[in-house]
This record gives structure tokens, C-alpha cells and sequence, in this order.
């Protein structure tokens, strides 16, 4: 009796009692579709017939010679090349140029912040409009200034990539931009006073000190985008639905008109499979280096 | 380090949650209102079925839906008229997403009995055995199924199997902005016009300085792309695959009469707005008088409120016939026993019987999908209550071929597509592009 209630009033019952909710969620949501998934990607399944043959590995070896999934690959490190660093050196300059008090500056965060949370369809609708090749805003004030007209979206080549590019760091910036006010705003002030003392300028002091500081969070950023980057989807579905002629179609796309509209979903959750292995991979890397050259912890 | 490993277990777990759920079947969408009824009914029990379809009910204070209103009150009259048989509508989704829900609900062994589904989503369908195959029940003489127009019992049959009823039928037609035409003194399409003089038309009524143009093309390369080359296809006189289904067969001088007049107009008189991203842009152009003409279907019309437009069928080719291609959608019934397959039989009996038919196309615009309603007499008030809808209605009997039944068929849409879209960006040659997606087509064909 006493060995029971000992038991029940110890901290390991109480801390999985807590954390019971979330694990069933998480077991439920996320390692049941996980499992279920790897067993899809052995079978040739269309979601509807009952009738699911093993195929063994048929699925992953004939990703190997599928050349538009090589191609969707490309794009994605296109993507993902472009989207992290711009990101994350534009997120910088506008958390410390927000960084300061001056008058309206909570206007000023909020403003960034707007395109988070905005819904992705209405920035898209907006998007298509603004970058539209004849009717364009876009187009018409570059022209006032002698450029373009640019095909943007419509650009039958890396060029509607760019254009996805441009509306994600546009849509993602705010949140960067959080992230990197907090841990401006973490930074010990005596060490930037103990820098002013031993004469470092401004460019300097922010140079050997606030980058140095700010090491975590910009770790954690580009984990975070580039994960994020590898799972583009929400853009190119609505605003070129991959194309023009596949030059936007990225891996998640690829494998939700595979599985959706075309009904082949064993291959589908195969690609998934890969692309789960690629980001893990990535982040591991990502974790090797950042041990190596981030030295500060927050 | 301990932080970071531990930061690492939880961004991989949110990472494989993330990839999971942008491709598995999400269990979470599973929608409510499936197989909620009694299961089994003996004589004299009432029986209630579940039907599922996408007309949404309008937000407050918004305009009314007729089509809603116009099912609503078939099905009200149906169940006070057969106190054993009690139907409730249940509005499952946009009909763009009809099949993903209906995937999950099988998924689940949760399906309605009746459920509105796209024509090009049987091929999917019939690899399920819970889909009721309807072959004996419609070739009852009274039900008169031959009075469904042959495109529509095409696209409701697979493989020989009947596995569908006609739910709602659509066909594509000339619409045209009748001011632009008076401004450059054209005069309007005929009845007999050739793409030729369409094509000169286009030309005319483009003008590069205010950004007008002749004719929109939608150029996603999706099956919408497809289906407008695939009416032209057919009125130069090809076809998508050999009859057997085996081969591709629109690389041939059907196939590339068709797609050659697309490039002279898309590419040498630039007298097509090349629509690539193909979400409403076009129709947007249209009523605001910078598109001329439209090849587009009777769902279009209320978009161009601003416009005044004619409707006329489609051209056709030198020594070939106007057609067009329709794109029918069907009412599929699902297994939950055969008390619920009866009773569901028999309200899609009754449902699309002609009387039913003329009374839900007065009462929100639908083509009949019978051939027999455009003869009743009650069909006459039909032309001026819906204007331009008429065109569409004659232009029915131009139906007369419907796209290949096969599984493989979006694959097949898929070659193609990117085959037109390629020519309309003046990237490839009509030859060229025909070639390419031949081959991906019989590729795909000759996998067993």
C-alpha cells in the first residue's frame, strides 16, 4: 500500500501524467502516419482500392531514374540556396534597425509582422495581380524607370522561381525578424558599453560582439528556414501551381499531385521518405557546424 | 550538447509530423455525416440515406444559391412523397476536393450512400468495390437511359460497368464581348465560322498598346488545358488514344492541325492572353473588356455581370464538323448494405427522372442531362430565364466523343498539358511537343 502510494505521488508518474495529452497527440498525428507512411511506400496503393500489393523497394529505385523528381529536387536547392541566406540578412537589418526607440516603432514591428500571419491564399491572389506580366503594378513602376518588362511568374525559365523567392522572404521575414529582436534585446548592454570603452566603432562593436551573440538564434534560423524551404508547397500550389512547364514544381507539390491527383500514392509517401531522410541529413550537418562556430549559448 | 540534442529530437519530430501530413491521408479531414443511419431495414422501416454533395449554403446576407436551393427542394419533395425513404443532403466540400474526402470516408468505412463526383474521377473510383455498379439497374427500360446524352453515359461508364448517373453537364462554346466586336466593326461568330476566321478575329481584336487581347487560353497544363485542345482535336478529326486504349493517337495531322492553330495564335500573332497560372485572371480580363473572346462553359456567364456577350459553338476545321467536349459530373452510390443501395436507387430513379430534370433546370440554370427535357413543353421559358445558357444547351449535340475511362489518365492529361503549354510558349514546335508527349503517353500505357 505505502510502496503503491509512493509510487503514484513520484515524480516520474506526475511528469508523464503531464505529458500523457501531448503524447497521445503527437503518437496519434505524428508517429502513427509516420509508420503508416514507410508501410504506403512499400505498397502500390491508390488510396481508394482495398487492393495494396508489396512492392518491396519498386517504388524508391524507380525514384531513382525519375528525372522530373530529380529536376524537383534542383529547384528545391535553388530555392533553398536563395530563400535562407536572403532571409535571414534581411530579417538582421530590419530587427536592428527596429531595434531603437523611436516614435511609432511598435507600428513599425507590427508591420513586418503582418505578412505571417496574413492568410497565404490572399497574399498569393495579391501576389498574382502585383507580379502579373501585362497588368502588373509591378511591371509598370519598374517601367516609369526604364526596366522590364519582367516575365516574373510567367518566366519560362529559373525566373518564377525567383519570383516564389521573392514572395516568401516577403511572407517569412516578420518572423525572422522576431526572433532576432528578442536576442538583440538579450544582449548584455555591458558588453556593448565595455566595447565603447575600449574604442571599437559602431560597425565594429556590432561585428565582434552582436553577430557573435546573436550565434544561437541564427543557428536556430537557418535550421528553421532551410526546413522550412524544403517543404515549399503552399506558394507554388496556388500561386503557379508549378509551373510554368515544372520550373516552380518542388518535391511536396510533386508528390500531392502524385498522390492526389493522379492516385499514386505509394510512390507518393516514397519521395516523402526522401525528402524526410534529405532534411534530416541537412539539419544534422547544420548542428555539426553550428557546434563548431556558434559559441555562445543564450 | 545535451540542449542540443534534445533541440534536434524535437525539429525532427515536427518535421516528420510536417512531411507526413502534407502527404498522408490526414486522418483530421475526415468529414462528419457519413454512414450514420440505420444499417439494415426490413419491410416498413423507414431507411435513411446520406447523400453528399458541394453546393455550399450562401454566407448571411449574401446571394442565394440557387443550385442548393433547387436540390433542397427536390429532396424535401422526394421524402415527403416516400415516407419510407428519408434523404439528407450533407455539403461535403468544393466539388474540387469531392474525391480527396470521399478517399478518407472509404478510408474509414464511413462513405455516403450517394456522393457528387467529377467523370474523370471514375477510373479511381471503380478500383473500389464499395462503388454500387448501376449496369443492370439503368438498362431498365423504364428508366430510359438512353435518353442521357452518349458523352455523359460515357464518362459514367468504366471498363462496361455503369458506376455513375449524370449529375450535371457542361460544354464549351464561344463567349464574346459583343462591344469589342462593334468597335472594330466585326461582325460576331457564325454558327459556321472556321478557326480560321477565328483566328483572324483574335488577331483583330488584339491591341498590344491597352493591353487587350483577342482570346484567353488557361495554361496550367492542367486537364484544363487538355480538354480545350481536346475539342479541337476531335473537330480536326483525331483522337486522344487508339480505340483499344493502348497507344497514343494525337501525334497524327489532327493532332497537329489543332495544336498548329494554337501556336499561330498564341505565338506568331501573340492574339492570346496564355493564361499560365489559370486562376481566374482570365475571367477577371473578360468583364473588364480586355479579353474578346472566351472558350468557356455556362458556369462562366455569371462572372461577366459588366460585359455584353454573345455565346456561339465552337469553330471548326476545314471539311470537319463543330463539336465540343463536355465535362460531365456524375452521382456515384456507395455500398452501406442493400436496404441503403435500394433505397438509394431508388430516389436517383426518381431524382433523375426528365420531370426532376426540367424542374432543377428552370429552377437554377442547369444544361438538362436528359436529352428528352429540351422538349418538354415546359422547357420553352428556359432560353430567356437563363440568356446564353440556350447556346449551350443546343451545343450539347455536339457532344460527341468523351476522354478515355482509364486510370492512367491523368498521366496521360499530364503529358499533354505540358506538350501545349510548351508550344504556346513558343518553346517547342507543335510536331516537336505531339512527339515527346506520345511517347510519355505510350509509356505509361504499355505499363501493365
Amino acid at each position: 500500500m505505502q510502496a503503491i502510494r509512493r509510487a503514484l505521488s513520484s515524480e516520474t508518474v506526475s511528469g508523464w501524467a503531464f505529458v500523457l495529452p501531448s503524447f497521445a497527440l503527437i503518437a496519434l498525428f505524428g508517429l502513427i502516419p509516420i509508420g503508416w507512411a514507410l508501410l504506403l511506400s512499400l505498397q502500390k496503393s491508390n488510396l481508394i482500392s482495398p487492393e495494396t500489393p508489396f512492392v518491396g523497394l519498386a517504388n524508391y529505385r524507380a525514384l531513382a531514374h525519375d528525372p522530373l523528381f530529380r529536376e524537383t529536387l534542383g529547384h528545391m536547392l535553388i530555392y533553398t540556396g536563395l530563400f535562407v541566406p536572403i532571409s535571414i540578412v534581411a530579417a538582421l537589418g530590419v530587427a536592428v534597425a527596429l531595434n531603437r526607440s523611436v516614435w511609432f516603432i511598435r507600428l513599425y514591428r507590427t508591420a513586418f509582422f503582418v505578412p505571417v500571419v496574413a492568410s497565404t491564399i490572399a497574399t498569393s491572389i495579391m501576389f498574382l495581380w502585383l507580379f502579373d506580366k501585362n497588368f502588373g503594378l509591378a511591371n509598370f513602376l519598374l517601367g516609369k524607370v526604364g526596366l522590364g518588362p519582367f516575365g516574373f511568374f510567367d518566366s519560362p525559365s529559373n525566373g518564377a522561381l525567383y519570383s516564389i523567392v521573392a514572395v516568401t522572404v516577403w511572407g517569412w521575414i516578420g518572423f525572422d525578424v522576431i526572433i532576432y529582436l528578442a536576442a538583440l534585446q538579450g544582449i548584455p548592454r555591458e558588453l556593448l558599453e565595455a566595447a565603447e570603452i575600449d574604442g571599437a566603432g559602431r560597425w565594429s562593436t556590432f561585428r565582434n560582439v552582436t553577430v557573435p551573440l546573436l550565434g544561437p538564434a541564427t543557428m536556430l534560423l537557418i535550421v528553421w528556414s532551410s526546413i522550412n524551404a524544403f517543404q515549399l508547397f503552399d506558394e507554388v500550389y496556388f500561386i503557379t501551381k508549378g509551373g510554368p512547364l515544372n520550373h516552380t514544381l518542388v518535391p511536396v507539390l510533386y508528390l500531392f499531385q502524385l498522390a492526389f491527383q493522379q492516385g499514386i500514392a505509394g510512390y507518393a509517401a516514397a519521395i516523402a521518405y526522401v525528402l524526410f531522410f534529405f532534411i534530416l541529413l541537412l539539419t544534422v550537418v547544420q548542428f555539426w557546424v553550428g557546434n563548431r562556430v556558434v559559441h555562445y549559448s543564450s | 550538447m545535451k540542449r542540443t540534442w534534445f533541440l534536434l529530437s524535437v525539429v525532427l519530430g515536427v518535421v516528420a509530423a510536417a512531411c507526413t501530413s502534407s502527404k498522408g491521408a490526414n486522418p483530421q479531414s475526415a468529414s462528419p455525416g457519413g454512414a450514420s443511419s440505420a444499417q439494415s431495414a426490413s419491410s416498413g422501416e423507414v431507411v435513411n440515406i446520406t447523400l453528399w454533395h458541394g453546393y455550399e449554403a450562401p454566407a448571411p446576407g449574401g446571394p442565394p444559391n440557387y443550385e442548393a436551393i433547387s436540390l433542397k427542394n427536390l429532396i424535401d419533395t422526394f421524402n415527403a412523397t416516400h415516407p419510407t425513404i428519408q434523404v439528407r443532403d450533407v455539403f461535403c466540400c468544393s466539388n474540387d476536393f469531392a474525391l480527396q474526402k470521399l478517399t478518407v470516408a472509404l478510408q474509414g468505412d464511413k462513405q455516403p450512400d450517394i456522393a457528387y463526383e467529377y467523370g474523370s474521377s471514375m477510373p479511381q473510383l471503380a478500383t473500389t468495390p464499395k462503388v454500387v455498379d448501376l449496369t443492370q439497374r439503368v438498362n431498365d427500360p423504364s428508366y430510359a437511359w438512353d435518353d442521357f446524352f452518349p458523352g455523359e453515359r460515357a464518362v459514367t461508364t468504366v471498363d462496361g460497368k455503369v458506376l455513375g448517373i449524370p449529375a450535371l453537364v457542361d460544354n464549351l462554346a464561344i463567349v464574346y464581348n459583343q462591344t469589342l466586336f462593334d468597335k472594330v466593326g466585326l461582325s460576331y461568330p457564325s454558327s459556321d465560322w472556321t478557326w480560321d476566321e477565328f483566328r483572324a478575329a483574335a488577331k483583330a481584336l488584339t491591341v498590344p498598346a491597352a493591353k487587350q487581347f483577342g482570346w484567353s487560353f488557361p495554361a496550367d497544363a492542367s486537364e484544363d488545358t487538355v480538354w480545350h485542345y481536346d475539342a479541337m482535336l476531335w473537330e480536326a478529326g483525331g483522337d486522344i488514344l487508339t480505340s483499344d486504349n493502348k497507344k497514343a493517337a494525337f501525334d497524327s495531322p489532327a493532332g497537329l492541325e489543332a495544336l498548329t492553330a494554337l501556336q499561330e495564335m498564341a505565338v506568331t500573332d501573340k492574339a492570346v492572353f496564355v493564361d499560365l497560372q489559370n486562376s481566374g485572371k482570365a475571367d477577371t480580363l473578360f468583364n473588364s473588356g480586355k479579353i474578346g473572346m472566351m472558350v468557356t462553359g455556362p458556369w462562366a456567364l455569371p462572372s461577366y455581370p459588366d460585359v455584353k456577350y454573345g455565346v456561339q459553338i465552337m469553330p471548326s476545321f476545314p471539311g470537319g464538323n463543330h463539336q465540343t467536349i463536355a465535362g460531365p459530373d456524375n452521382w456515384v452510390l456507395f455500398d452501406n448494405g442493400p436496404a441503403r443501395v435500394d433505397a438509394a436507387w431508388t430516389f436517383m430513379k426518381w431524382f433523375t427522372a426528365p420531370e426532376q430534370v426540367l424542374a432543377d433546370s428552370l429552377a437554377c440554370g442547369h444544361l438538362p442531362t436528359r436529352a428528352s427535357v429540351g422538349s418538354m413543353p415546359g422547357f420553352a421559358s428556359f432560353g430567356t430565364k437563363y440568356p446564353g445558357v440556350g447556346a449551350f444547351v443546343a451545343n450539347l449535340s455536339n457532344v460527341l466523343k468523351a476522354r478515355p475511362q482509364i486510370s492512367t489518365y491523368p498521366k496521360i492529361s499530364t503529358a499533354m498539358g505540358q506538350a501545349i503549354v510548351s508550344v504556346l510558349l513558343g518553346q517547342a514546335s507543335p510536331q516537336e511537343a505531339l512527339s515527346k508527349a506520345a511517347q510519355e503517353v505510350d509509356t505509361t500505357l504499355s505499363i501493365p
